[in-house]
């Protein structure tokens, strides 16, 4: 390796500082593509898609709150409607209910009504029925006692048999 | 002025120590930065992520400025690496000057005509091969040479070199000029001691502070020229 240190520029063209920039220039620019450009450009890159993203999806759940706020007034514009028919039914029933339980009373009074009739009416036939018993038999019984003093015997004795016989017939049935 | 150079050949190559040494600093400067600057990236930015990705969108804003639309987003790399580095080499001489033997070994990277025209010559190799790679080697001579008028092909051909000079020229002028003004304000300093030294002071201040903006606007001007050519070539016109 020959060493020639030559001061001046009149030592010509020192074109290996050509090769020694060319060089110097691609080395520095690989090296910042690996250590500085590529990360930072690609972090460009991330964030711009990543905003581009976000604009989206916010521009998205907007229109999506929008639809949901339509649905909510929808439903409650219904609810309205729907709790006022809700009222008028209520009161419908109520009052078919009363209806039928007014009714359903009357009908029952009557019922009673009707049965505590028979019953008495009952009762006043069988207590008529005992009191027409009570009095054949005292009068009977009272007829016997006139009649026996001049009742003879023989000659009243069929009568008194199909009297008695009456009676006994009565007594039966009673 | 220290115009010298420590030349030294490997393998028969000359190769500029002097030229080499801050280019290669530069380029130190501009990967530890970027490095420091993409640690702890996350999904919602903070602190010098912010300002990392400030300078993505400034050098993607000057490609999409040129090249709307999905082609222009592959450059974004080149642009990227190209301004940060024409950037902090056109800041480093501004600040640091080391001189060695009346040989700079820091100073900034692009004062050096050499350094502009390698980086102007890899943006117009890249511009011819990604034109020569779209539209074919015939579509891609029609579009560069007989675009407008056939009979103006001596003068596109010659175009051709003139962007690739002026690309380089110009930055390399702006900060060389940059460079010899602020040597030449130092020297007047310690010219006469102490008579000349305090007026010297405010100033290189302003000397330094117009460096930077010059600086800041050379960078954004090779990447936008860039684009330019890139675009030339790849869109038809």
């Amino acid at each position: 390796m020959g060493l020639t240190f030559v001061l001046g520029a009149a030592s010509g063209v020192q074109w290996g500082d050509m090769i020694f920039y060319a060089v110097l220039f691609i080395v520095l620019m690989a090296l910042i593509k690996h250590f500085a450009w590529g990360p930072v450009t690609e972090m460009m890159d991330k964030r711009a898609t990543k905003i581009a993203n976000d604009i989206d999806s916010a521009e998205e759940s907007r229109k999506k709150a929008e639809e949901v706020e339509q649905q909510r007034l929808a439903a409650l514009k219904d609810s309205h409607a729907e709790a006022s028919q809700i009222v008028e039914r209520a009161r419908k029933n109520g009052e078919q209910q009363k209806n039928t339980i007014v009714t359903g009373a009357h009908s029952e009074a009557q019922a009673l009504k009707e049965t505590a009739k028979q019953d008495i009416e009952r009762e006043r036939q069988d207590a008529l029925e005992g009191v027409k018993n009570d009095v054949a038999e005292l009068s009977l019984e009272i007829a016997s006692k006139v009649i026996s003093k001049n009742l003879q015997m023989n000659d009243q004795k069929a009568l008194i048999d199909s009297y008695i016989e009456g009676l006994g017939k009565q007594n039966e049935v009673k | 002025m220290n115009e010298g150079a420590s030349v030294q050949e490997f393998f028969g190559i000359p190769f500029n120590i002097s030229n080499d040494l801050p280019g290669l600093l530069a380029a130190i400067i501009v990967f530890f930065t970027m490095l420091w600057l993409s640690r702890r990236i996350q999904l919602k930015p903070s602190g010098k992520q912010n300002f990392i990705e400030w300078i993505i969108d400034f050098t993607n804003g000057i490609i999409k400025s040129t090249m709307p639309g999905k082609e222009g987003s592959k450059f974004g790399l080149l642009i990227f690496t190209l301004f940060s580095f024409i950037f902090v080499s056109n800041q480093l001489g501004m600040m640091l000057q080391v001189s060695v033997n009346n040989v700079s070994y820091i100073k900034s990277p692009t004062a050096n005509v050499m350094t502009t025209m390698t980086l102007a010559f890899i943006v117009l190799l890249t511009a011819h091969f990604l034109g020569v790679k779209k539209f074919g080697f015939k579509g891609y001579f029609k579009n560069t040479y007989l675009s407008p008028l056939p009979f103006l092909l001596p003068l596109s051909v010659l175009e051709e070199f003139t962007n690739f000079l002026t690309l380089a020229l110009r930055l390399y002028g702006n900060i060389y000029s940059g460079e010899v003004l602020l040597k030449l304000i130092y020297e007047f300093g310690k010219s006469f001691g102490i008579a000349s030294f305090i007026p010297a002071i405010p100033l290189e201040i302003i000397w330094q502070g117009f460096s930077v903006f010059i600086g800041s606007i050379q960078a954004y001007v090779f990447v936008t020229l860039t684009m330019v050519y890139i675009s030339q070539k790849v869109e038809k016109e």
